[in-house]
């Protein structure tokens, strides 16, 4: 007899619950964004910052009447962090999920791939982390924008830093791909421009992404003529870095250590105080740097909402969707082609300030931060960083021209 | 002189790391003949227990270093059990699939349970900071690793040549029929060689957790350089392991010193040279056929 009435109670409780789906059916479709990030594998937590960022966006979009009256839903699919499951995933996405629009792409391996097959898509591409200048650059097109900081901004501004610095001698510890490559070569050409006493060092080092054991290169940077170093170096393999040059005592040397995403916060909270102090941080979101109405709201709900300070990756996710809802309803349409047109130069707030699509090659014009490492945060467990220097958007940009793009 | 000293020490600690990972790989397939894909998540699955022991329990990472692979162990015996028992008859292929699918069910049970963040372990005090060595300042914990393999080396050698238990296990892998009819409990040698093979990539996971951040694709990453030991040892062979585990080593710590520019193509190029000579690996059963 009981066993019956808790039968009952669960045919009545789906039943309930499958009203309450049909009734939301009859409300207008929901805006569906597809989400293309690394959600499994090593950096699987670049994609799940970028999930918290979107959701807190999307929960505060559909709070306040979504967009154009619809609610907005998102899709995800995991990149892997390869080029060729980058592109099966949003072809999916767009052809069988039905998605309005796409942001993502944490490698710039993959956005190298990936973003020419844009255009075949029709949907606009909103890039909010990986780096690589091309896809703003050479690989430009009419559907891909990046909301993030790329290589090309962010080695201006170390650059600009190095130049200060007395060390002429300079060398590079990074990642064997796009990134790694690109991050030396940009730096060494604007370091060059700005200082051409330096010497970039033909020894360069570029270990391998998840190489585990960066020993063996410490040790050669150690014992070269090295006066400064550029370490592109990211995620957990930094942590694995710098708890090995630590050991080494690579930062005892007299030498000016740039770490050119050092100051990401997963990378500071599992460092705690092993991320020593006194090297040159840089990020392409820094939560404190910001002191505006949007970031305060942005920092909270997130530190309310996950209980540690957001990283560059979440803050980048979360602004693209406020970029979708301006575009979409500067356009009045989610049509992509019309979304896309509306993004270019267009202006939003966002948590690092007023950023603004460049019309010649839909980057954003969004500000490098660099510090250096300062005392432990009393609250968030990481390092602070201190002589913080915010890096003018534009002034920092390649000009149209020397980007390569055509639009 | 000194950044030769450095290398090799270094080569020698990445190598011995490898050698106690790899061995498990070897030894499951010696005496099994299953091509354990999991065993690098087993590796990801000590660390972690070690990260939990340790950061969240507040053990001393010794007992972390005692308890971690016992706990991994059990683990396979379950898997044993539940799973792999159905396979060992059937083709190799098989196992590789089915101990592929472990990898990936342990794989997301680690982002679930642990978060896709970077964990790290300390160092116990006794083994945090640095020694003068070979003209070079090398860390303690280099030092015991390298030690700790080559006891493990020793104890290895130990079981299989001068035990009972050693002889058994040989026996099951030479003849598994022989070794029934001689009234040996096959089924038993065979969990207990699936959860030792687990217990030493736990060990090999416990060891390198304060040297390496601990992320949800920790497993994937040795599981590869344990793939290309064996293929430069011969695999299902001991002291294969330990060749192919110091070659690999010497591969990393010198090519990373002296040829950076090609660090990323020399464990590969290794590989293909020793499989175009030796085809079946160094130390490989039949390497003379």
């Amino acid at each position: 007899m009981k066993k019956t009435s808790i039968k009952n109670l669960l045919v009545a409780m789906t039943a309930t619950a499958t009203l309450g789906t049909v009734s939301v059916s009859y409300a207008e479709d929901p805006i569906r964004i597809g989400g293309l990030y690394i959600l499994s594998g090593s950096a699987a937590t670049y994609g799940e910052f970028a999930q918290k960022g979107i959701d807190l966006a999307v929960d505060e979009i559909n709070g306040s009447g979504g967009i154009l009256g619809r609610q907005v839903e998102m899709v995800y699919e995991d990149s892997q962090g390869k080029a060729s499951v980058a592109i099966q995933a949003a072809r999916k996405l767009v052809y069988s999920e039905g998605v309005d629009a796409l942001v993502g792409l944490d490698s710039s391996g993959v956005a190298q791939g990936m973003v020419p097959t844009m255009p075949e898509l029709q949907k606009p591409l909103i890039i909010t982390h990986a780096a690589t200048p091309d896809v703003t650059g050479n690989l430009c097109n009419a559907f891909t924008y990046r909301i993030s900081v790329n290589v090309a901004q962010n080695m201006k501004a170390a650059a600009l830093v190095a130049a200060e610095t007395d060390a002429t001698n300079w060398t590079t510890i990074g990642p064997d791909y796009a990134f790694g490559h690109q991050s030396w070569e940009f730096f060494g050409n604007y370091l060059k421009e700005l200082k051409p006493d330096v010497n970039l060092m033909s020894e360069t080092n570029f270990p391998r992404f998840g190489a585990e054991d960066f020993t063996p290169f410490i040790d050669r940077v150690m014992d070269s003529d090295a006066e400064g170093v550029l370490i592109s170096v990211w995620g957990g393999d930094l942590v694995n870095f710098i708890r090995q040059a630590n050991t080494r005592g690579f930062f005892e040397k007299d030498m000016e250590v740039m770490f050119t995403v050092g100051a990401a916060t997963e990378v500071l909270s599992a460092l705690g105080e092993e991320m020593p102090e006194g090297v040159h941080l840089s990020t392409r979101y820094w939560y404190e740097a910001y002191d505006n109405p949007v970031n305060d709201r942005f920092v909270k709900a997130y530190i309310d909402a996950y209980g540690t300070p957001p990283s560059y990756n979440a803050e980048g996710a979360y602004a693209a969707i406020y970029a979708y809802k301006k575009a979409m309803e500067t356009a009045g349409t989610t049509e992509g082609p019309a979304v896309a047109k509306a993004l270019s130069g267009m202006s939003l707030e966002a948590p690092n300030g007023t950023v603004t699509f460049r019309e010649g090659d839909h980057q954003a014009m969004v500000s490098p931060n660099w510090g250096v490492s300062g005392p432990m945060h009393p609250e968030h467990g990481i390092r602070t960083l201190t002589n913080l220097q915010i890096f003018d958007g534009e002034k920092v940009a390649r000009t149209i021209e020397e980007t390569g793009c055509k639009l | 002189m000194s950044g030769i000293g450095a290398a090799l020490l270094n080569s020698l600690d990445i190598g011995l790391l490898l050698f106690i990972i790899a061995v498990g790989l070897n030894i499951v397939f010696g005496v099994l003949n299953i091509i354990n894909f999991a065993h690098g998540a087993l590796y990801m699955l000590g660390a972690y227990l070690a990260f939990t022991l340790i950061n969240i329990a507040g053990m001393p990472f010794w007992a972390a270093l005692l308890l971690a692979p016992v706990g991994v162990a059990i683990l396979a015996v379950v898997i044993d059990r539940v799973l792999l028992r159905f396979i060992y008859s059937r083709d190799v292929a098989d196992s590789l699939l089915l101990t592929f699918a472990i990898l990936l069910i342990i794989n997301e049970s680690v982002r679930m349970i642990w978060g896709s963040g970077i964990h790290v372990v300390q160092p116990p005090d006794l083994l945090s900071g640095s020694v003068r060595l070979l003209g070079s300042s090398v860390a303690t914990y280099s030092l015991f690793v390298i030690v700790i393999g080559l006891l493990l080396l020793a104890g290895l050698w130990y079981l299989f040549n001068r035990t009972r238990v050693g002889r058994i296990m040989r026996a099951a892998a030479l003849d598994r029929d022989m070794a029934e009819a001689l009234c040996i409990n096959t089924r038993l040698v065979v969990t207990g060689v699936f959860a030792f093979g687990a217990w030493l990539a736990a060990v090999g996971g416990v060891m390198a957790a304060p040297m390496r951040a601990l992320d949800p694709g920790m497993g994937d990453k040795i599981i590869i350089e344990s793939f290309i030991v064996v293929v430069i040892g011969g695999l299902g062979s001991f002291p294969g392991a330990l060749f192919g585990a110091i070659i690999l080593g010497l591969i990393h710590g010198f090519g990373g010193r002296y040829l950076p520019e090609v660090n990323l193509l020399l464990p590969f190029v290794g590989m293909a040279l020793v499989l175009l000579f030796k085809p079946n690996g160094i130390m490989g059963k039949g390497a003379n056929a």
